[in-house]
């Protein structure tokens, strides 16, 4: 696999869109794939391909933003869904784990089916940032707990049973998330 | 990625957990598994000791803040030592700073217990 390669790259064609993690996908690399994902649906694109055929592992954040894209994608009634593709034993067991095997469409790399459109390596285009080895930027702390707290509450919103999992971890990020933003008001507030 | 480890050792009324690789998703179970039994034979002080740890995903993070709230609510507590750099970033970045105890010397961590 070409260095260049290694993060997150995406493609789209044929009204889809192809998405492919290389390394770990974490609550470091998911935010540039969250806004991307958006901006898709966002073009009419309700079909998203998640290639883990190289990816090393997820962390529950990054599970839990393509959850939210699958969620989306349900709510909307568009008839679009997540097929997460070339999955390997180890992500088999995590997308199981969450609950996540019922709100996705899962092929492991033995049952995935060839889809007539699939872009060539060279159409595929790295997203910024996503390579969690060489970070280019320092990671925002509002942005990352925001993303970790949404990204938990699309876990529990796609499976009840991941609440005892994630409760103490939500409370802890509503917690701060609300300090947060009583804070910013008082300082608006306080502003003559 | 290297595999996950844990080795524990006994000191005075403290449970010492040496960790080491990749704390994710997938072995993060283990240290739950671990942790608990702890619990359940009544040892609620830990010492978790981080130096050979080279990851740390968010569910392992949000696994120690609801360990270290159980050990609490017995009298005992869950503490990091030697958090590497990179985790420690990350730590601080998210607050966890703000809720779990952080040493960087193994007397600190285990006379902490002492004197609170």
């Amino acid at each position: 696999m070409a260095e260049a390669l290694k993060g997150i790259s995406v493609s789209c064609s044929n009204g889809e869109v192809f998405v492919r993690v290389v390394g770990r996908g974490t609550f470091q690399n998911g935010q540039p794939l969250r806004r991307y994902a958006l901006e898709m649906m966002g073009h009419g694109y309700h079909q998203f391909i998640i290639d883990l055929g190289q990816c090393q592992g997820m962390d529950s954040t990054f599970l839990g933003m393509l959850a939210g894209i699958g969620l989306r994608l349900q709510q909307d009634n568009r008839k679009g869904q997540v097929h997460v593709v070339e999955v390997g034993p180890r992500n088999l067991e995590l997308l199981q784990t969450l609950g996540l095997d019922r709100l996705f469409d899962v092929q492991t790399t033995n049952n995935f089916q060839v889809r007539e459109a699939v872009p060539a390596d060279a159409d595929y285009k790295r997203l910024p940032d996503t390579d969690i080895a060489d970070l280019t930027k320092p990671l925002n702390k509002n942005d990352t707990a925001d993303l970790m707290l949404e990204a938990h509450d699309n876990l529990i919103r796609a499976d009840h049973r991941n609440v005892d999992r994630f409760q103490d971890l939500t409370k802890f990020l509503r917690e701060n998330v609300e300090k947060r933003a009583a804070n910013e008001q008082k300082r608006k507030d306080d502003t003559p | 990625m290297k595999d996950f480890r844990i080795e524990r050792e006994t000191r005075g009324n403290v449970q010492l957990v040496h960790l080491s690789g990749s704390l994710d998703m997938y072995s993060f179970t283990r240290l739950e598994t671990q942790i608990n039994s702890l619990f359940h034979q009544g040892q609620y002080c830990v010492v978790l000791d981080c130096r050979d740890l080279d990851y740390i995903g968010s569910a392992g993070l949000g696994a120690l803040i609801g360990f270290a709230k159980q050990a609490r609510e017995h009298s005992g507590d869950l503490k990091l030592l030697n958090v590497p750099d990179r985790i420690f970033k990350i730590i601080e970045l998210l607050g966890f700073t703000k809720v779990l105890e952080v040493h960087t010397g193994e007397d600190s961590a285990l006379e902490s217990f002492t004197a609170s």
